[in-house]
């Protein structure tokens, strides 16, 4: 799942999030797959930016999967004693390669 | 530590002067929730003077911190549905994060996480009010604002040394101050007659064992503060993820089988509240 602005988008990109307006208005549901027709029609209706499946953009400067994952290490590095505290950084760890994926 | 610059410290801090006042809406407030004749349209007509407060007030009961199922459109509501303690509160912490918002972006991104955190929390746990544990999240670290706004030489020494010595910033503020952001975060929210309720859990989130009262409140916002931490949402001063205190930990009861969906909450809101900000002026329109 990517966050990208409306101009990162192109046809054949998933929405994995229901687009919504300022009003709280659902304008184009998850799953849709865009098109150049929809594309336009969203810059239409000044949307800003959307959330799509996968990860198909690359941005510059964007951190890696393995750099993200190595600053969650960072981050429990004082508290590898405390086994709660352990299970907590591998569901985040794990969570984060998924978001990836999916 | 040098004792007459550590009383020197304690006495700055407790007279703090560079910290908004407590606008003067909260001391009539207060008066008013004394009187029991007093009704929630007077109370909600005494916000609503100040307009900018109120929208500010409606922003933040409205926003995924609270996560009422319903947009609440008024004062009246609001006063109705969190009580007198916790719009006492907001009030407060709206003055303190205009100052917190512009002077430290990251550390009021990592309050408005904690007090996600702790919401998502209050409510698997099924508390009693977890809005107030809500807005104990999201002032939990208003000692550490003090400490800036009025020892900015101090404030950079504790950066540079938590930075340096790879050590936390509560470490590095009892070794340069003799005292933490807990603490002043506590004559803060005493000096505010604050309830104890939230009180206990600013004063506490390091050590919420050391709460009287307040214990699981405390732990809430103790093991809240860890899960911002833990997912890197905001900046408070430094990187690490605080210990967990073992009994806090058991007093919440949470198993292995918890985390994922509490993680899958406070994430979803977390997208909910980004760019959240209580700026009024700098916005378009706005909703209709």
């Amino acid at each position: 799942m990517q966050r990208i602005l409306l101009g990162q988008a192109a046809p054949g990109m998933v929405l994995a999030r229901e687009i919504i307006n300022q009003d709280g208005m659902v304008l184009c549901g998850a799953g849709t797959a865009l098109s150049e027709n929809l594309l336009r029609r969203l810059a239409d209706m000044e949307v800003v930016d959307i959330t799509v499946e996968g990860h198909p953009v690359h941005i510059e400067g964007e951190k890696t999967l393995a750099e993200e994952l190595h600053e969650v290490d960072l981050r429990f590095k004082r508290v590898e004693d405390i086994a709660p505290l352990m299970y907590l950084k591998k569901r985040i760890q794990a969570r984060i390669a998924a978001a990836r994926s999916a | 530590m040098d004792e007459k610059k550590r009383a020197q410290f304690r006495k700055v801090l407790r007279e703090i002067k560079s910290l908004p006042t407590l606008p003067g809406v909260v001391a009539k407030l207060s008066k008013m929730a004394e009187n029991p004749e007093t009704t929630t349209e007077q109370m909600g007509r005494v916000i609503s003077k100040d307009h900018i407060l109120a929208s500010k007030l409606l922003k933040l009961v409205n926003s995924a911190f609270y996560g009422f199922p319903q947009r609440i459109s008024s004062l009246n509501s609001a006063i109705v549905l969190l009580g007198f303690n916790v719009i006492k509160s907001l009030i407060i912490s709206a003055s303190i994060f205009e100052v917190m918002e512009s002077q430290d972006v990251e550390l009021w991104e990592h309050s408005l996480g904690c007090a996600v955190a702790c919401n998502v929390l209050a409510r698997h746990l099924g508390v009693k009010d977890p809005e107030e544990i809500s807005t104990a999240g999201l002032i939990h670290d208003i000692g550490k604002v003090a400490i800036k706004m009025e020892l900015p030489r101090e404030y950079e020494t504790i950066t540079a040394m938590a930075q340096e010595k790879q050590i936390s910033r509560l470490e590095a503020e009892q070794e340069i101050l003799g005292l933490d952001h807990a603490e002043v975060g506590s004559w803060l929210a005493r000096s505010w007659n604050l309830p104890n309720k939230l009180i206990e859990p600013i004063t506490c989130h390091h050590d919420p064992l050391s709460a009287k009262d307040e214990r699981l409140a405390s732990a809430i916002v103790h093991f809240g503060n860890i899960l911002i931490r833990a997912l890197g949402y905001g900046h408070a001063g430094d990187i690490w993820v605080p210990p967990l205190n073992n009994r806090a930990w058991k007093m919440l009861a949470l198993t292995p089988a918890d985390i994922d969906p509490l993680l899958a909450e406070i994430e979803e809101k977390l997208w909910e509240v980004k760019g959240f900000s209580l700026d009024i002026q700098n916005e378009a329109s706005g909703p209709a």
